[in-house]
């Protein structure tokens, strides 16, 4: 079989792949072992396999990974900072918003898009951003929540900081 | 007989060849690699039109273009050798050209979606379509020349620019046509159905063959006041695809009777249509709830909607009726008539 390199980033490190041509980025990503990017439908209606391509969420499986060529992107296992988890990842262990996991990593990916675009963003603006992820628990209303809080953290921090400022 | 419910099983009573796989034994592929682009021998990433008109020839018939994959990658086609992503290929714009507005293939649905100047444009009709192309993750990759392109009956982009009279542009390599929207959906819906129809398959040449897809030309809607746009769709789920889909326009002179009237549908037709009837039965008419009733009545006969998995025809038929309706009802209400 033909193969050819691609050269991008995933999660900041630079990577060269070799990949047959017509592969998806999904089936490459999962070779390389990002696991946390999930085979769910492969036809675009489950969310599970999404990841970020230069912070736009978007599904793995209808994306030829030749189509990640110069691209940065983000899968779930680059979201949290080392040891500490992402405000969203917080959010959504104190909300009880996983249950069986297989949908939340990509709900994580596209809420942290989210509030990286919007990080002031109304319940329906997260049901919206959400919607393309199925979970099968049927749990959407945490998620959502979680995602709420996860921005009202944000928030607090901001005005804290920006207090400190002022008292400086 | 039993077995006739099962076309595969029908083969096998039918004298034909033996059936290779039988569907409730069929196995996920084992690899990794999907299944369906295993042929593909190059990926290529032109940067400009000129060269992928030129992979796209010396392809002979084994290439195909890509660029959001949502339609391609689910399509799947085991017939291709060549792959040619025109994402890079500086088609992702939308730009004024005169009175008319071009926007290029490539064009995300989320771009269209954030984009001012289609938020402006009739009413925010083509925005409205384009959030309504599926979730978010499908928004952030599809695109407005793959929407056409692909011609399906259900394409949420198409009704808003029939009745916006929207033309395409093809570029091939002895240049560029500009074809009206309508026609280029009728010849790619007939060209279907002579490969997939029902009266068995005839190979017939791709009318489009070598032809890339280059630009969306929409011109200046006819303006004026009480010229007011709606855009309706019915589906199972927000992001799910079209039951049935409408698009309005209605322009109405200063004594509330219609002067100019568009109405297409989608999903009801081999390909998006306008019901031209009905347009015409609005004409110097004043809209009130008889005339909408009268007018939905004959959306509702000039359609041909087909039963599938996902609704009958009968049921197709009674929402061409209330979504055509619900599409004028507020055309007129933003032009600030009460029914």
């Amino acid at each position: 079989m033909k193969t050819m390199e691609v050269r991008l980033i995933v999660n900041a490190r630079p990577v060269v792949w070799s990949i047959a041509p017509g592969e998806l980025l999904l089936d490459v990503l999962r070779r390389e072992g990002y696991f946390g990017v999930k085979r769910g439908c492969e036809k675009g209606e489950c969310g599970a396999c999404a990841v970020l391509v230069d912070g736009t969420p978007v599904n793995s499986c209808l994306m030829f990974a030749a189509q990640a060529e110069g691209r940065q992107i983000l899968t779930i296992e680059g979201v949290a900072d080392g040891g500490t988890l992402h405000a969203v990842q917080e959010a959504f262990l104190d909300h009880g918003a996983v249950q069986c996991g297989f949908c939340t990593s990509g709900m994580v990916i596209s809420a942290k898009a989210l509030l990286d675009r919007r990080p002031d963003p109304s319940k329906d603006e997260v049901r919206e951003a959400l919607a393309g992820h199925l979970c099968r628990c049927t749990g959407y209303l945490k998620p959502v929540e979680a995602v709420l809080a996860a921005a009202g953290k944000k928030r607090r921090t901001r005005r804290t900081k920006a207090v400190a400022e002022v008292a400086k | 007989m039993w077995w006739r419910c099962n076309p595969s099983l029908t083969l096998i009573y039918s004298g034909q060849p033996v059936v290779t796989h039988v569907p409730w034994v069929r196995r996920w592929p084992a690899t990794a690699v999907h299944i369906m682009f295993d042929k593909v021998e190059a990926f290529y990433r032109p940067a400009s039109v000129r060269e992928a008109l030129r992979l796209l020839d010396s392809g002979k018939g084994k290439a195909r273009v890509v660029a959001g994959g949502t339609d391609l990658v689910v399509q799947g086609d085991d017939t291709v050798h060549f792959l040619i992503d025109i994402t890079r290929a500086g088609l992702s714009y939308i730009r004024p050209k005169g009175a008319a507005l071009a926007i290029g293939a490539a064009t995300t649905m989320a771009q269209l979606e954030a984009s001012d100047v289609v938020a402006a444009l009739a009413d925010g009709l083509l925005a409205r379509a384009a959030r309504s192309c599926g979730s978010a993750l499908i928004r952030n990759r599809a695109t407005l020349g793959g929407n056409i392109a692909n011609a399906s009956p259900a394409a949420d982009m198409a009704t808003p620019l029939l009745v916006l009279e929207a033309s395409v542009v093809l570029a091939h390599a002895r240049g560029r046509r500009t074809l009206p929207l309508a026609e280029y959906l009728l010849t790619a819906a007939a060209h279907r159905a002579a490969m997939h129809g029902v009266a068995g398959r005839r190979r017939t040449p791709d009318p489009f063959a070598g032809c890339l897809l280059v630009e969306v030309v929409i011109p200046a809607p006819p303006g004026g006041k009480g010229c007011r746009w709606s855009f309706q769709k019915f589906g199972r789920t927000a992001v799910d695809i079209s039951l049935v889909n409408v698009a309005a326009g209605l322009q109405t002179d200063a004594r509330g009777k219609v002067k100019w009237a568009r109405i297409a549908l989608g999903s009801v037709s081999p390909a998006p249509m306008r019901a031209a009837g009905a347009e015409q039965r609005m004409l110097g008419r004043k809209v009130d709830q008889a005339m909408l009733a009268e007018i939905g009545a004959e959306v509702a006969r000039e359609v041909s909607p087909i039963s599938d998995a996902r609704a009958s025809a009968e049921y197709r038929r009674e929402l061409c009726f209330v979504l055509s309706r619900r599409a004028l009802e507020e055309c007129s209400a933003l032009a600030g008539c009460c029914l």
